[in-house]
């Protein structure tokens, strides 16, 4: 999961969750709230009738034929203020929610008890207000607060959104340079325009890292170089001094046999040094794969080059390759050498009279599966893990081989994102297969 | 024809030297990039053998200095170790007239060397002969009298080049060297002995049409040569 959906996830869950435990708690709150209201509004009241009592006196106050009690309902009977005088000793003042006769019904009502001694009478004051109509506001305050819960949510969510977006673009910006890279080549993007330090951090970090790797590429470059000229140069002298010596009029037999003997041992040299060069400017990323490369068309080329060798062992190929598999970008040359190495294996541990077979078809995933498999003895089992490896060859009966043709395949697929491996038995021969993947 | 050998390697410059000479060619030295210069500024060359690496100077930078400001009419040959992949590239857009990477047979410079000039003067080399046959060389085709042969490519590169040096043994080397090019990128193993292969297979084709001469002959395990045509058959 990305680490934005992760974190929208989070903001959401906790989001949730709050919401959840307002809304639970919500009404008791606005309950409380507004129970709490309605008693001070009973208080003033209370303080209001007081003051009046205090003004006009109580016994202006009650009623002239009664002179126990006075009740005063409003018009519609929600509130209500009551004054009776009490022998009895009464607690002080309370205030509590009770059932109270209006209109034949039976209604609950808020009520705020007051005892006050007016006159050397003891009197209690009642003031109340039906639950009704304080449930009214109860309910109005109790849905404004879940709009405005929802509200809230909905909007700091939006919001969250915006902002996880914004903060983690720049996280997006390094990996889409990240992939951009092909090589060690220097990365000429501007510095990553970001607030945060950590990501500062990483892309500084990340620009350290490509600059260290490039200058050890630009090392090897030079070494490669340096090692080829100054190996290639007395070879090439050997080499001249041969063909000379060669040319010599009057030289003796044996003189000439050994000379043809040295130039092969310094042409076998030439050949294992060039493929050890090969090997590192492919691994140093000096070859450049800008071509489209019709593989049928390289391997075609491969096997008429090598067609002398197959006839002179009586080799057969038998070509099943569907579709028209196609490497790009690739480098040709590169892919050329890849097939003639395995296609010259395929032959040189081949026996006589043996086959060799050229399968492919198309994959699902757009790519093509190759296989090269040939008739010849198999490979151990033991060896199997290491034919790629530089100089390892273990059959020393085997024609002359250099323990590099393996090595310099397994470069070049590399090179060209080609998965490549190996499977030898007694039945089956051996068999290279690859996975060619689709071009781009 | 004047040749002008740049190379800083002493040793590798004298055998150069030595077979140019006994190819009849006059050589100057240079080991230099300068000492290059100045020779190129004053005298003039049929041929400039240049190394890439030299000591003082990229190789590349002389020949294009040589080709813009000095306007040489010397064909240039690169002869280099150096094996970089854009060299062969850059040095032929630079004006090259041909690229040998270290190492290279001698006489595949030479021949080149002889291609690059009949290129130069326009000749046309369309057909070579050898008793009854003909190699006709700009449809690559074998001929006996009126019989069309079939050799495959190799056999006919092999004979063509035994015909080029007509008379001289040709190692097996030289031979595969000239037939498997010398390409830097190409690190395949051909073989020398391979060689033997395709010669046994020509021959074959040569006898099966002229029973009488033994046209390519074998040198003690050294390599073949061609017969000449008024040669006596060997006793043996």
């Amino acid at each position: 999961m990305k680490l934005q959906q992760k974190l929208v996830l989070l903001t959401t869950l906790s989001k949730g969750l709050m919401a959840a435990v307002l809304l639970l708690i919500l009404p008791w709150l606005v309950q409380t709230l507004v129970l709490r209201h309605t008693d001070e509004a009973l208080r003033t009241e209370l303080r209001q009738v007081q003051t009046r009592i205090e003004q006009v006196g109580i016994f202006e106050f009650l009623p002239q034929n009664q002179t126990q009690r006075r009740t005063h309902y409003d018009l519609l009977q929600d509130e209500f203020i009551d004054l009776q005088a009490v022998t009895a000793k009464m607690p002080p003042d309370t205030i509590g929610t009770f059932p109270r006769q209006r209109q034949g019904s039976e209604v609950d009502f808020r009520v705020l008890r007051h005892t006050a001694t007016y006159q050397g009478l003891r009197y209690i004051i009642e003031i109340g207000k039906s639950i009704e109509s304080v449930q009214e506001v109860y309910e109005l305050l109790r849905n404004l607060a879940v709009y405005a819960l929802v509200f809230a949510v909905l909007t700091t969510l939006l919001l969250e959104l915006g902002v996880i977006g914004y903060l983690l673009r720049p996280f997006d910006h390094i990996v889409e340079r990240l992939r951009a890279v092909q090589g060690p080549t220097p990365l000429a993007a501007p510095p990553l325009r970001t607030s945060t330090s950590d990501f500062q951090y990483l892309d500084a970090s990340i620009q350290q890292m490509l600059l260290k790797i490039q200058s050890v590429f630009e090392q090897e470059r030079q070494f490669i170089a340096t090692a080829s000229h100054e190996l290639l140069t007395p070879i090439s002298l050997l080499q001249n001094r041969f063909e000379n010596m060669l040319r010599a009029e009057n030289l003796p037999e044996e003189a000439e046999t050994q000379l043809v003997t040295s130039q092969k041992t310094l042409q076998r040299m030439t050949v294992t040094l060039r493929t050890l060069l090969l090997i590192s400017r492919v691994e140093n990323n000096q070859f450049a794969r800008t071509e489209r490369v019709a593989v049928r068309g390289v391997v075609t080329e491969v096997a008429e080059e090598l067609e002398d060798r197959i006839n002179d062992s009586a080799l057969t190929i038998r070509w099943s390759l569907s579709g028209e598999p196609t490497l790009a970008p690739a480098n040709r040359s590169l892919i050329f050498t890849l097939f003639f190495n395995l296609l010259s294996n395929a032959i040189k541990y081949n026996q006589y009279g043996g086959q060799i077979e050229l399968t492919g078809q198309p994959t699902p995933d757009g790519g093509y599966r190759l296989r090269i498999s040939n008739t010849g003895k198999p490979i151990p089992a033991e060896h199997l893990p290491f034919v790629f490896d530089r100089f390892r060859r273990f059959d020393e009966d085997a024609a002359e081989g250099y323990g590099l043709g393996l090595a310099a395949v397994r470069s070049i697929a590399q090179l060209h994102h080609i998965p490549i491996q190996v499977k030898s038995d007694l039945q089956h021969g051996t068999e290279f297969s690859m996975h060619l993947p689709p071009a781009a | 024809m004047n040749v002008l050998i740049i190379e800083d390697d002493r040793a590798l410059a004298r055998e150069l030297g030595l077979f140019l000479y006994n190819e009849h060619y006059h050589c100057d030295f240079a080991r230099t990039g300068r000492e290059a210069s100045e020779k190129l500024f004053v005298n003039e060359y049929d041929f400039v053998l240049l190394d890439l690496g030299l000591p003082d100077q990229d190789g590349l930078q002389l020949l294009a200095q040589a080709r813009q400001e000095r306007n040489q009419k010397a064909s240039i040959i690169i002869l280099s170790a150096r094996g970089s992949v854009d060299d062969r590239i850059n040095g032929l857009n630079l004006g090259a007239d041909d690229y040998l990477p270290k190492p290279y047979s001698l006489l595949e410079l030479g021949s080149r060397m002889q291609a690059v000039t009949r290129r130069k003067h326009g000749v046309v080399l369309d057909k070579l002969g050898f008793g009854e046959f003909t190699l006709n060389l700009g449809d690559r085709t074998l001929r006996y009298g009126d019989t069309a042969l079939e050799v495959t490519r190799k056999e006919f590169e092999i004979l063509h080049y035994l015909l080029l040096h007509r008379g001289k043994v040709l190692t097996r080397l030289q031979l595969s060297e000239h037939i498997w090019g010398n390409n830097i990128n190409d690190s395949a193993d051909h073989d020398s002995n391979y060689i033997n292969v395709h010669v046994k297979n020509l021959r074959k084709k040569l006898t099966q049409q002229d029973p009488v001469t033994d046209w390519v002959e074998t040198v003690r395990g050294i390599g073949y040569r061609l017969r000449l045509e008024d040669e006596p058959a060997p006793t043996t």
